[in-house]
């Protein structure tokens, strides 16, 4: 079984269907979208199960469909330890910053972290934070998206790459966050309608007992008993804990995520969309114990020639084996769709911080046009993902990028968390805090990678620069520097503005007053009158401050 | 009634009793289960870590193992705390909510949108005074 052959047709007629459909929708969407608000925020009209949705379709990428079930066929139990980090961490998303966000917030985060604060620096941090979490997730993602496609399709890696920048592009360019968050949705309904196909299958075949998982797992692993033992993958017990503890702040603090609780109409909503993405991604996560132990029970040792060092090809060897060249090409198809979803909401996001944060409210201090901040976005995007593509191609198929959806988490976790959650929560935090506490979790959490076992000199190297620190996850220590550096930098300066208005972000994002409203621009429809309607029902909503 | 065009407004609605109750039946959820849920999801990852050996022990059938178990304990815990948010959100923190809006806007409850009193907001030259747009 090698997949690096020529050309399968079959998937890639399953790919021309997920192209088709993803470039009909956004058709649609860019005959709707014309305000700042349609752009970023797809009108702010998306209901909490369609919002939910597009989270779990935001949020599940490659590591998740491919990458998760791959860990649990080579190493067992160690692999599901991610599973549970990435689903706790929507506890943290839900209590304390989702309705916040919704109800103080316009397009990115740091319109929160901003409102109190002296706008160019807090914007500045905050699109800092934003950018180093999207950069680094996004060259995984595109790395990834190169070598999995040309893995399953055959397309050659420079062309796979191309082809899915030049899509994600195109979504945002003409049909901005409508057209995201639809594509993200179409994904999420796919991904977990192919988890739930292929977990019955493997039940099917294991006598469907969930139990026999584990038990002919076990039998066919030369680890035996050490299989359903933590330890195979993460053996540094403190790096078990950094992992862990940056996995589960990391969500509340990445900037694509944080910027869909925008695109629903009231906090009510954004609750309704948490909750629905916790039951749809934990759901897919239950099944990636069918798809990881399964693969073992079924295909056993044989099958770890095909699936890769990184256990990337598992769900394709398995659905080849047990549906063929069409479950195959399905699962291909199903692997694009969900890269495509997420590189479009990362390259999303970073156009709001370069163009909102940035561009119209540091260069132009809000006095351009709302046409222009939307013209400078979809140029941002161009940009982003045109950068994207090359460095993707520069580094080509031998770059490392295990480590950085890990190291876009710990950034998340370390500098967009700390400062987002104060600025919520603690009426003293001031402007320099914010700048601080960003940049020191930003430059402790990518300092702490470069000199770790992971990347210095090498993978696999013995130790890394410094003899006596050997973390891989550095969120451990990077979290806490975060939250210090906050303190320290607020102690430093005293900032009477800010805390005088942190009474009205504090009544404002608890209780919704004066929140931004909805436009009235869906997918299926609104037209001229609809937009009239809320656009007059907006106006007598604008905030009087 | 406050005006809302001043801090010490937003300061008086911070300060009403309205706001303040919401405010303490929201904390009296949010800090406990943001405690618990860290404590447990931490507690998971210790014994992960520090405890490979009682994670790996089995128990109740052969082949479900204590560190298994406890990993869906976590999922049955998100969902559990994550419904149980929902339900005092929508019943008991949603009108305490509305109430504080009704009290500064003095809006019907069918009606909980700023009313007119906010239309003075548009005449403020937006960018010069909106802290952001």
């Amino acid at each position: 079984m090698t997949y690096i052959a020529s050309v399968n047709g079959t998937a890639l007629a399953v790919f021309a269907v997920v192209v088709g459909v993803t470039m009909i929708v956004t058709y649609v969407a860019s005959k709707r979208i014309s305000t700042a608000t349609d752009f970023w925020a797809a009108g702010r009209t998306l209901t909490g199960p369609q919002n939910g949705l597009a989270i779990a379709g935001d949020y599940m990428s490659a590591a998740s469909f491919l990458g998760i079930a791959g860990l649990i066929f080579l190493f067992g139990f160690d692999g599901f330890l991610y599973c549970v980090g990435f689903l706790v961490a929507f506890l943290a998303v839900l209590f304390l910053i989702a309705e916040q966000m919704r109800n103080s917030g316009k397009y990115t985060f740091a319109d929160v972290l901003a409102y109190r604060m002296k706008q160019p620096p807090a914007r500045a941090a905050a699109a800092l934070g934003t950018l180093a979490v999207v950069a680094f997730y996004l060259i995984a993602q595109m790395v990834g998206a190169g070598v999995i496609i040309e893995g399953l399709v055959g397309i050659s890696f420079p062309w796979a790459v191309i082809l899915t920048g030049a899509f994600m592009v195109t979504y945002i360019v003409l049909g901005g966050m409508l057209a995201t968050s639809w594509v993200q949705i179409i994904k999420a309904v796919l991904m977990l309608t192919c988890g739930v196909v292929l977990t019955v299958w493997v039940l099917a075949k294991i006598g469907w007992n969930p139990i026999n998982l584990f038990r002919d797992a076990r039998a066919n692993s030369a680890e035996g008993d050490a299989y359903l033992k933590p330890g195979l993958f993460l053996s540094t017990p403190l790096d078990t804990v950094s992992l862990g503890l940056g996995l589960v702040l990391g969500t509340a603090g990445l900037p694509h995520i944080l910027m869909r609780f925008f695109t629903v109409p009231t906090a009510k909503a954004a609750r309704k969309s948490v909750i629905w993405a916790m039951f749809l991604i934990g759901a897919f996560y239950l099944m990636t114990t069918a798809l990881g132990f399964g693969t073992r029970a079924i295909l056993g040792q044989g099958a770890e020639k095909a699936v890769g060092e990184t256990g990337n090809f598992t769900v394709p060897t398995l659905a080849e084996n047990l549906g063929g060249d069409l479950l195959l090409a399905i699962v291909a198809g199903v692997a694009f769709a969900t890269i495509l979803a997420v590189v479009a909401g990362l390259v999303i996001s970073a156009s709001g911080a370069v163009a909102h944060d940035v561009w119209s409210n540091i260069v132009r201090r809000g006095r351009d046009s709302e046409h222009e901040e939307v013209w400078v976005a979809k140029a941002a995007a161009f940009a982003i993902g045109a950068l994207a593509i090359g460095i993707a191609l520069l580094g080509g198929e031998a770059l490392n990028v295990s480590f950085m959806v890990g190291l876009a988490f710990a950034v998340a976790a370390s500098a967009n968390f700390p400062a987002l959650l104060l600025a919520l929560t603690w009426r003293r935090f001031n402007t320099t805090g914010a700048v601080v506490g960003v940049l020191v979790g930003v430059i402790s959490s990518i300092a702490l990678v470069v000199i770790s076992p992971t990347v210095w000199p090498g993978p696999d190297s013995e130790g890394g620069a410094l003899s006596w620190y050997s973390l891989a996850n550095p969120a451990i220590i990077s979290v806490p520097l975060g939250f210090i550096g906050c303190f320290l930098g607020t102690m430093l300066a005293r900032e009477p503005t800010a805390e005088a208005k942190f009474d009205e972000l504090k009544v404002r994002s608890e209780t919704g007053l004066g929140a931004e409203a909805a436009t009235g621009t869906t997918l299926a429809g609104g037209g001229t009158r609809r937009r009239r309607a809320a656009a007059a029902a907006t106006a007598t909503m604008v905030p009087p401050l | 009634m406050p005006d809302l065009h001043t801090e010490a407004d937003w300061k008086a609605v911070e300060r009403s009793p309205e706001f303040r109750e919401l405010m303490r039946r929201k904390k009296a959820f949010v800090v406990p289960a943001t405690i618990f849920f860290l404590a447990w999801y931490f507690g998971f990852v210790f014994l992960t870590g520090y405890a490979p050996d009682f994670m790996g022990r089995e128990f109740i059938t052969d082949g479900l193992t204590v560190g298994y178990a406890l990993a869906l304990s976590q999922f049955l815990m998100t969902w559990v705390l994550g419904w149980m948010y929902m339900r005092r959100a929508n019943r008991v923190w949603d009108p305490l909510s509305a109430r504080v809006r009704e009290s500064v806007e003095g809006a019907t409850p069918a009606d909980a949108r700023p009313s007119t009193r906010f239309r003075r907001g548009e005449l403020v030259t937006e960018h010069e005074e909106v802290p952001q747009r």
